[in-house]
This record gives C-alpha cells, structure tokens and sequence, in this order.
C-alpha cells in the first residue's frame, strides 16, 4: 500500500515509502518535530497548523493547512513549513515569536506554534496588511487560556510593522529573510522545489476506489482509520481540476479548486462584488486553504455552505466515470442522506453554472452557534432577478432544515412573478416551511432551525431591499 | 518580568507529555469504555480484541492489585467498572497493544452485555428520587421565615446554568515507568501531583513512597486535571506495573470529552425579598447541582457555591441549601470558579427579576446592597478590606455608565435591524481551599556555588505564569537577576503531601513557601557577608542588585563571592520551608467561621449588540476595575483576567454542553462544542487595575485566576436586554448559555408565548432529541 512521498520539509528533502493516507501530522511528530501539536484531529483548533508551498504557475504559492487533516499524498512535491523550520538560529527569536512574547500573548503554550505558524504564513502569502486579514489569517487556531485579546495584540503590531511587504515574491521572500521573519534557507526553495521527483500514479492500489479524496478535510476526519486501509484516488495530485474558467456564457469550476481557490478567482468575485463578506463564513483559514468543492458537494452533508452557496445559482455537475461523463442538475444530484447519483467509478469533476445576466440579485445566510468557524445550524442562499420589480427568475437554497441540501423549489416558484412585498413573503415563509423536515440535534431544535429558516429568508430580502421590507413588517 | 515559559512556546520547544522522548519498548494504552449510561455488566468478551496482533494484554478490574477505588471526597467511584456501569465513558478496560493505533483499533472489538438500567441525566428527577452523594447542605444568617414580612417586593423563580467543557488544548495523559524495587515513576499531565500519588498508590497496593510523581508542565488545566487526571494516571502506572514496561496513556480529543466530567450544571430556585428602597432584606435559594456519576469534588464545588450565592451584596437574611444530586453523565468537576459562578449567576438572576417587578434598573439594587467594611458575610466572615463599593465607583466614573446608556438609547432608536444591551457585574470571590487543611505548601530553594539558584514547589505550572511568580519573589528577596533562577519540574520526591494547585491559591500558597525558605537562607548569607566585611553583626547589611551594600553603601562583596564563601565556610546554600495560611478556620456543622484569607473584588460593565434578523449577537466591549492588590506581574495577571473573562462569556452565550435522554453526550466533540474564538473576543476588552495593596498577600499582591470568569455573567443580561428593546413582550428567563437558538426565539416570542421554557440542558433539550 505504501507509495514514494517526497517533500521538502523545512530544509530537508524527504523521500520515503510512506502510506499515503497517513496524515502529515503523525509523520512529523514522529520525526521528532513536536512543536506540532495534537488538538483534536478534526481542524477545529489549529494546534497542528503547518505552511504548505506549492508550485502554481511558476512561483511557490504558500498557505496554512491542518497537518491532522492532510494525508501525505496531498502534501507530495510540496515544501512544508513547521515551527522547527521558522525557528532562527540559537536563540534568536523572528519577529513574529517576539511580538507574541511582548503582549504576553501565550499561557500554557499548547497552541502558541499554530499561532506563531499562522501569523508567519499570513506574512508569507502576500494578502493585504488589513486589520481584518491578519485576524483571518489566525482564525482556525483556538487559545483557550488567553481570551485572545493579547494575541490580537500582538498580530496588530506585527501588522503594523510589516505594513509595507513587496508585492513581488521574490522580494517579499528576500525581505522577510532579511527581517529574520524567515530563515535564509527559504531562499533556494523555488529552485529545488520543482526538482523533486513526485509520482504521478493517483491510484492507491488498481481496483476502482473505494473514495476519490479531495483536500481530505471531511474524509480524514470522519473516517481516518478506514482511509489507512481503503482504495483511494487523490484528486489533488490532478492539476487541471483546480481551474476556474468562463465558456459559451458559463462558468466551470473544478471540483479540486480549494474554497480559497474560489473566493481568489477574478470570475467568481466578478459574478459576486459581494463574496468577500461571506468568505470568512466558511470554515477557517486553514479549512479553506485545503477543503475542495468536490468534496463539499460529494460529502453530500445537508449542511454544506458551499453547496448551499452554489445551489441557489441551479448548477449542473460533471460526473466523469473515466472515458465517460455526464452532467446532472445539482438539484437532482442528493437521493437522500448522505446518498447522491454518482456512482463508485465516478469522481465530479467541475460544477457548472450559468454567469448570471441583466438585474439580479444573491445573497448568502449562515447561522451558527459561533459565527465563525463552526457548522450552520442553518444555512441559505438566493439568485433572483427582477424585471420592473417583478421577480423573473429565483432560486432559494436551505441547508440544515432537510436530510439532503435543499432546493426550496416550492418557495422558490411562488415567488416567480410576484413583486417584494412582506405579505408575499409571509407566504413564501409559510410554503417553505412545508418544504422543510429539519430534526433535532447538537445545533439547534426543530422549532429553532425552522424559525431560523424563516428569518434567513426575510434576511435576504431585508438585505437585498432594505427599502422595501421593515423587519417589524415580518415580525 | 515575562513568563520565563514564554520563549520555548514561542519556538515550539516547550515539552508536554507527548512530547518527551520515549524509551524504547514502550508500549501504548487505549480505554475501553461503557456504552451505556447505566447498567449491570453481565459479560466481557475480550477475545477477539486479544487476537488483534500487537496487542499485549487487556486490563480490567481483577488486575488491580491494590484498591479500585479513586474517589477523594467520597469513595464512591471505581477506576474500572466491574458490576455496573454509571455514565457512557466510564472506563471497563485498558487494551496494550504496540502502537496507538492498534490499541485503537482492539478497543473496538470489546464486546460487553449489559442489563440496562434507567437514566437520569436531571439532577432535580436525581432529587426528586433521592440520589444524593451527600447529605443537603445549608448556610444561614437571620432569619429568613420572619424577614418576608418585612418585604415589599418578593420575587420567586428558577434559574439553569449549564455545564462546560474545560477544553484544555492538551488533552489528559500520562506516562509511567517501572522503577527498581516496586516503585513507579509516573509523569501526569496533573494539577494535583500528590492526588495523583495517592491514588497510583491505592491503586498498585504500596506504599506512597514508592510512588514518584512529576508534572512539567500542563497544556491547560482549568480545574479538569485537579482531580480527574488521576484516573489515566493509575490507569498508565497499572499498565506499567502489569506489563513492567514503560506505559503512555494520552486521552484523544473524543475520549477525554465523552470520559472525563465538566463544570456542574445547576437547575435553582430562588426567592428574594426587597424593601421599597431597593433594599435586599432576605434571599433563599436551593442549589440542584448535577454531580454527574459520583462525587468526584462536587461536595466541595457546592460549598463554594454556598459561601457565593450572595455575590457582592450584604444580604441580612440569607438561606442557601444545596444538593449534590448523582445522575448518569461524567462526573462533574472543578472549573475555574469552583461553585461560584453558579452560585452568582443565580443571585444576578434573582436581583434582574426583582428589578423589573419594581420597575427601576437592575444596577441600582446591586448598587444599593454592595457589601461595606465591616459587615457579615453569611458565613459569619467579617468583610476587610472590602473593594466592592471602591471597584464601580471607579469602574463608573471611568467608563461613565451614563454614556453607555445614552449611546445605546440613541443607537436603538435610530435602528430597526441592531440592539444594543449592557449589564454591570460586581463580583466578589474568597481566596482559600474552603477545606481548611489544604491551605498549606512546602518549598525547596537551592543555591549552587556558582550563584546560580533553583527551586522546587508543588505549584504547577499551567500557563497562569506561577513559576514567573515565584521568581519574581526569589528574585527580590535575595535582589539578584531572574536570569539566575530557573524552577525544577513539579514532583513528589521534593514537594510531599501538597494541595494541588487550584483556588487560584498556587501563587499565595507557593510563594510564601519559597519567601519563607529564601530569608532563612537570606540570613545566614548576611551573616556569612557581615564575617567577610568584619562587621560585628548584619543588621545594616543588605543585598542589592547582586552587591552586599553596608547601610547605603555598595561594598566589594558580590552575590557570586558571598556563595563561594558561605560555601567553603560550609554554611547551608539551600531550605526548605513550610507555609501553613494563618488565621484560617470553619466549623463544618455550623457552616460559619473564617474560611478565606481575603477577598477579590471588581464591577465590569458589558456591552453587546443583538442582531434581530438573526438572532446572533456580538459582545462590543467589556470594561472592568478590578481589585489586582499590588500586581507581582501586571502581564501575567492581565492575562489571567482577560482569559477567564472569555471562559465566563464563552459558558454564559455559546459553550453548550448537550447530552440526549440515553445520557449520551451529543456536544462531544470540537465541531459541535464550540468555544470562544478570535472573532468571539469583545472587539474592546478594557480591565483596568485597582492597585490597592492587599496587607495580607506576598508582597500585597492578590490571587487572579478564578475570579474575572465570573464578569462574564454579565453578558447574559446585557443580552437580555438588548432583546427585550426588540421584543417588549419577551419574557426573562434565566437559562444559561444564552445560545443564538435561544435568542432567536425569545426575539420572536409573542405575548401570550406558551410551553416557551428553556430547560437546563439536560431538562428539557434531551426530550426532545
């Protein structure tokens, strides 16, 4: 079951026999690189946060990932970065290190080199110096003894220290050596990188696998033990799905494109001015950085945000069996829980949508018990069109309310040809939730998500026209 | 004046116990443990588990060689179930196995029959059938049968505060090793090393002596590894004695949340009486605290609740009594607070319905009844020193509570989708082991011939900066450089018979040790100094900055040659001390007497903004004058209260502790128990520092780890506020954590609302799942 795994982990290169379902954070702890912790193996404490670089059009693109999510496949031909491999020589401390010490921004210590990983990986990216990217930068990772406010110190100064960072990744990498952010082995990345020698083999084995994985951010941690021992294709290792382009009036987008690959894509924010304000809904830094739409959509969880998100815009997906392939209205796609069409020799392979045209409208709701970096409890989405105030065309998508994604056709066809008003959406509410079969669970009752389904869809209207609907009116 | 820690967690060198180069040979344990949440065990079958290869051997309760018995308060909780089951996560058996993985992987294939029994996971149906762990406590002062005639205004009601999970970034674990001679070396992830040789002893059947304890330090601790680290502690020491091989037990994030207890969920009735000046005359409350499976320390978490149930208020008339009702979950535990933010949540519940019955703001009636100089608590203490007036006076004149609801009014009227709320918090919490006898500490200071010093408590150094704490002290008796000093890991051999470090007592209790060590030592070195100088005596001999000084002059004589010659005049360099807390007393059946050195005090005042479309809030800002003493570090003690804070947020909004009526715990893991985060964090948290010096506190200081969590009650009714500007027909109810589903619904509760009751969660939330 073993394959060749090479990486170059800090300023080493390593090539060994490994299984490639075993996930990165196990093998550096075994290695003896325990400033990666282990917090909870499901992404949600970012203890074992690690950099990950990797070749994309001719230059090293660096991001922060969950080591305990990543099965060593995924980080094949890759460079990745620990705490080890920040730390300066003897006892000097990078500027990062030193800013966390300044505020006292660390108690008992467990989650301080996520941290010091994140805020570095941020300098690291090239994203803006804002306020809000920086404390983005660092939301997958939990303190539980700081209250986090010393931390967010202590990112604001450093944010205000390197305000200036070259836009240029050559420069910004010689810049950040030169401000001991980095040390100087970093330098000769670029020219090694590529030269490690990765197979392409996808295939664990010749059978049909048992799972296509993606960024592995929900397989790895439903299921970790299964993964060790099953068939698997890596669809990560396949270049050409992580691409987001615009053809004959559509818009594909590949099923291994990273959900920060999607909120960076010049298409997706010219389709959506506004998707900025939604991105830090899902999931976290980290999360985002590895979880693959394929996979949100596969997962067929009736929860995901990236499904609810692109289910409002009535999609198609590509369904590639091999030589074959097919297309299937997303719509059609879930049978039931966590049971969709595709078939065991199938992987999907792009999402595809029609660009929107003329005067239309979307907007994206998710409530959870914590804002951020959490699961809805429940989640909504709507493209609509309006012709001289009426509304021509509309899609609303509920997630959580329903054991598959749900596509409020009912809703969603009475409000066709209606014009906005609340008594029209009194109605719209009352037919939606004739749509819905929410259950009790960990987040939220029955009587709450069908409440909150009612007060996310007047939230899309009080949004989109908050001249047109008082929220006293729908009360 | 940094946590000398600090730097290796920054770089990622600092050790926990997975971190620590293992032997070779060592071998790996996995807990097996109940299904169900109450049952007779009528078979274990091993067998198919033992055939998994690399698997050595399964424990279970006939290995144990000593005593199956690890309850402290009460010996009522076995370390391997033998005839029945109590919760779901109640250990049966240790698989040893070769790998982590294996040992997993084996664990799986136990198979066990069980007799099911009913489940209770509701401490009042526990109550109601009588499922005490210890007789009914009750505190009383007055009379408060007579008082309510004297009352204007009496108001009743119950009040639900609910569990939390501690969520210490590292979970449980330990490692153990055979030593020769049947001893054991045992590194625990513990805050009580001592608790934890006790029951490794008990366990294995020898002697303490042979037990050697040793923590270095913890990734978080919270009060869940005061008593519930001892379990995996035996459990790896009595795989090791079996196997007579090195053992390592490390809980995964799942295990330790499904198998270890939280903070005790409270269901209360409350009944207060007020006089028509706002005037609290009389106040009776009956505390249903669930203790989980068995006692574990809920006897004496229910005391603290007892001695707080008034909060920051003189109340003449008070009757507390409180139950310690066992059900079917985990057993609940320490969590900062220990008691008493259950106890004041209650008592802020109480006042917020009274408020609103009189109709005048809540802050008035906690302002009015603040406790004075010289007055009674209930438990018969006279109040000293006494900083509750002191800390909103300031906190009110410096974060102007007018403006805060002026802006809030505007803010509101002029928005139809956003409300703003406040609420202001007083506090007060005693500092001691309300046990009297655990309020003592020993402490061992060394100085080597090179001038260099260290030094050795049971303090355990969790990230609440202890040890920086005691250098500090070390560092201004003997007024030599920090850099000189450096702590020796916690551990039995060197610090016998401790308290663990809890009560946020491990700075008073550890440093007065080491101060009382360090000036015997301080004494002998003058007078070996006064003999270099020839000077007759050391009365005007002093140490500054390294330098002996003669009243106020510098001499040639240095901390680096007064060692060496104190040494080759063979004069002891190191002691050792004892420090027992003075003054200390309470009489058990009277339940009055002088439990606390002193108290802590402080007013905050929170702010939030509720969004009505949604039902999710956001916490604008929390400001606080809190009653520091004299700081020994502001940066670690800053720290402290703002990282408690957030715990008290986090448990009072959205730290949810859920279990279905089979009494399985449905929040069991991170992606369903949510704890606060970095947009969580008030965008403003502005905790200022009343630098009154504490008379009775090393170097004037005072304790700081518990008592700012208990801020975060605030939170609850500046939300409720915010929603009832929404929502004037929202009813007040007092369920916490005030979760986003909970303010949905109250935002959206209409006037004649019925069946609309939040139960605790175990109540009414398990019925319907």
């Amino acid at each position: 079951m073993n394959t060749r795994i090479s990486f170059l982990l800090n300023d080493n290169l390593i090539s060994e026999e490994l299984n490639p379902a075993a996930v990165l954070l196990d093998y550096l702890r075994s290695a003896g690189l325990t400033g990666t912790k282990e917090g909870c193996r499901e992404g949600d404490c970012g203890a074992c946060t690690v950099i990950s670089g990797q070749i994309r059009n001719n230059t090293i693109v660096y991001r922060t990932v969950n080591s305990c999510l990543i099965p060593l496949m995924n980080v094949n031909g890759h460079h990745i970065v620990t705490i080890e491999g920040l730390n300066q020589k003897k006892n000097n401390l990078t500027p990062v290190q030193h800013y966390f010490i300044n505020e006292g921004a660390s108690q008992c210590g467990f989650c301080t080199p996520g941290f010091i990983v994140s805020a570095t990986g941020f300098l690291l990216s090239g994203k803006d110096n804002s306020y809000d990217n920086i404390i983005d930068a660092i939301d997958g990772n939990i303190c539980r003894c700081t209250g986090h406010n010393s931390i967010i110190r202590a990112v604001n100064d450093l944010a205000a220290e390197f305000s200036e960072l070259p836009e240029d990744f050559h420069e910004r990498i010689e810049y950040l050596i030169r401000r001991n952010v980095l040390p100087e082995f970093f330098r000769n990345i670029e020219e090694k990188l590529p030269h490690i020698k990765t197979m392409s083999g996808q295939k664990n084995g010749n059978e049909t696998p048992k799972y296509f994985v993606g960024g592995g951010t929900d397989l790895f941690v439903q299921k970790p033990a299964e993964m060790l021992s099953s068939e698997l294709t890596f669809l990560r290792s396949s270049d050409n799905l992580n691409e987001i382009f615009e053809r004959d009036g559509f818009c594909f987008v590949g099923s291994g494109a990273t959900v920060t690959d999607i909120l960076n894509s010049p298409l997706i924010k010219d389709y959506f001015p506004g998707i900025n304000e939604f991105s830090e809904l899902f999931g976290s830094t980290p999360i985002r950085n590895s979880a693959t739409l394929g996979g949100n959509i596969n997962n067929a969880s009736p929860i995901g945000d990236m499904t609810a998100f692109f289910l409002a815009l009535d999609p198609e997906v590509i369904l590639s069996g091999g030589t074959e392939e097919r297309s299937v209205r997303l719509k059609n796609f879930f049978i039931s829980y966590k049971k969709t069409v595709r078939k065991q020799n199938e992987f999907l392979k792009y999402l595809k949508f029609r660009i929107p045209g003329g005067e239309y409208f979307f907007n994206f709701e998710k409530v959870s018990k914590r804002t951020y970096l959490d699961i809805a409890s429940v989640n909504s989405a709507v493209l609509l069109k309006l012709d001289n105030n009426f509304i021509s065309d509309i899609h609303i998508s509920a997630g959580g309310v329903f054991e598959i994604p749900k596509y409020l056709s009912a809703a969603s066809e009475f409000l066709l040809g209606k014009n906005i008003d609340p008594e029209i959406l009194r109605q719209a509410v009352e037919i939606a939730d004739t749509e819905i079969s929410p259950i009790s669970d960990a987040r939220g009752s029955e009587r709450y998500k069908r409440l909150l389904l009612s007060r996310l869809i007047y939230a899309h209207f009080i949004k989109l026209f908050p001249n047109l609907i008082d929220i006293k009116e729908t009360v | 004046m940094k946590n000398y820690d600090i730097i290796q967690h920054v770089t990622g060198r600092s050790l926990f116990i997975d971190d620590i180069n293992v032997p070779n040979g060592i071998l790996y344990a996995k807990v097996f443990y109940s299904q169900i949440a109450h049952g007779k065990i009528l078979s274990v079958d091993l067998s198919e588990a033992l055939s998994v290869r690399g698997v050595l051997r399964i424990i279970t309760s006939v290995d144990i060689p000593g005593v199956n018995q690890i309850g402290g308060i009460v010996q009522d909780e076995k370390l391997l179930a033998d005839d029945e089951v109590h919760f779901i996560g109640m250990p049966v058996a240790l698989v040893i196995a070769e790998s982590k993985f294996i040992a997993e992987t084996a664990a799986q294939k136990i198979k066990v029959e069980y007799e099911k029994l009913p489940v209770i996971t509701d401490p009042r149906e526990a109550f109601s059938k009588g499922y005490l762990s210890i007789p009914p406590r009750i505190f009383s002062s007055g009379n408060v049968d007579t008082a309510w005639k004297e009352c204007d205004f009496i108001e009743e009601g119950r009040c639900d505060s609910g569990g939390q999970e501690h969520l210490y970034l590292e979970t449980q674990g330990a490692f153990s090793f055979p030593l020769e001679g049947g001893s054991i070396k045992v590194i625990s992830s513990t805050q009580g090393p001592s608790a934890v040789q006790k029951t490794v002893a008990d366990v294995l059947g020898i002697s303490r002596n042979k037990v050697e304890v040793e923590v270095l330090r913890l990734g978080g601790g919270f009060g869940g590894k005061e008593d519930q680290a001892s379990a995996w502690a035996a459990l790896s020491a009595l795989a090791a004695s079996v196997m007579n091989k090195p053992v390592k037990l490390i809980l995964s994030r799942h295990d330790d949340m499904i198998m270890t207890g939280k903070r005790n969920p409270y269901s209360s009735d409350f009944k207060i009486g007020l006089n028509k000046d706002g005037r609290i005359l009389a106040y009776e409350v009956s505390f249903y605290q669930n203790s989980g499976a068995s006692a574990d320390l809920s006897p004496a978490i229910l005391d603290r609740s007892l001695f707080h149930c008034t909060n920051s208020y003189f109340i003449p008339n008070v009757k507390a009594t409180g139950y310690c009702c066992r059900t079917n979950v985990a057993p609940n535990t320490a969590f900062r607070g220990f008691g008493g933010p259950q106890g004041k949540f209650v008592i802020e519940s109480a006042v917020y319905k009274a408020a609103l019955k009189m109709n005048i703001p809540a802050y008035e009636i906690q302002r009015k009844n603040l406790i004075k100089e010289g007055q009674y608590f209930h438990y018969g203490q006279k109040a000293v020193n006494v900083m509750a007036e002191k800390t909103w006076n300031e906190a009110e004149s410096q974060f102007n509570f007018e403006s805060i609801r002026m802006n809030q009014k505007k803010f509101n009227a002029g928005n139809k989708l956003f409300k703003k709320g406040s609420a202001v918090m007083p506090i007060c919490f005693g500092i001691a082991f309300t046990n009297t006898r655990m309020n003592q500490a020993n402490a061992l200071v060394n100085i080597y011939i090179d001038g260099s010093i260290s030094f050795s408590t049971a303090a355990v150094e969790m990230g609440q900066g202890v040890n920086a704490k005691i250098r500090e002290v070390i560092s201004r008796v003997f007024s030599v450089s920090q850099d000189r000093i450096k702590n020796e890991p916690t551990n039995t051999t060197r610090s016998a018979n401790t308290s663990p470090t809890a009560a946020s007592s491990g700075a008073d209790l550890n440093c007065n040790a080491v101060y009382i060590a360090c000036s015997k030592i301080l004494e002998r070195l003058l007078l070996s100094a006064a003999e270099d100088l020839g000077e007759n005596n050391s009365d005007n001999l002093k140490i500054k900055d390294e330098s002996v000084y003669i009243n106020d002059d510098k001499t040639t004589l240095d901390w680096n040659n007064l060692i060496e010659n104190a040494y080759t005049k063979r004069i002891s360099l190191c002691d050792y001390a004892h420090y027992a807390t003075p003054e200390l007393h309470f009489d058990k059946d009277t339940n009055k007497g002088t439990p606390f050195r002193y108290h802590v005090y402080g007013t905050a005042v929170t702010e939030v903004t509720v969004d009505c479309m949604r039902g999710i809030f956001k916490i604008d800002s929390v400001k606080a004058v809190h009653d520091f003493g004299t700081s020994l570090n502001p940066v670690i003690d800053l720290g402290q209260a703002e990282g408690a804070l957030l715990q008290g947020l986090g448990w009072m909004t959205i730290e949810e502790i859920i279990h279905d009526k089979n009494g399985k715990l449905l929040s069991d893991l991170l992606s369903t128990y949510k704890v606060p985060d970095v947009h969580f964090a008030p965008g403003n948290v502005d905790i200022r520092f009343l630098k009154e010096p504490n008379p009775v506190g090393i170097f004037n200081s005072k304790a700081i780890g518990e008592p700012p969590l208990m801020y975060g009650i605030g939170v609850y009714f500046a939300i409720m506020n915010a929603v009832r500007e929404f929502n004037s027909h929202a009813v007040p109810e007092f369920s916490a954590p005030f979760t986003p589903e909970k303010v949905l619904l109250k935002l959206y509760e209409k006037s004649d609302a019925d069946g609309v009751r939040y139960e605790s969660q175990t109540g009414e939330k398990s019925n319907i799942l």
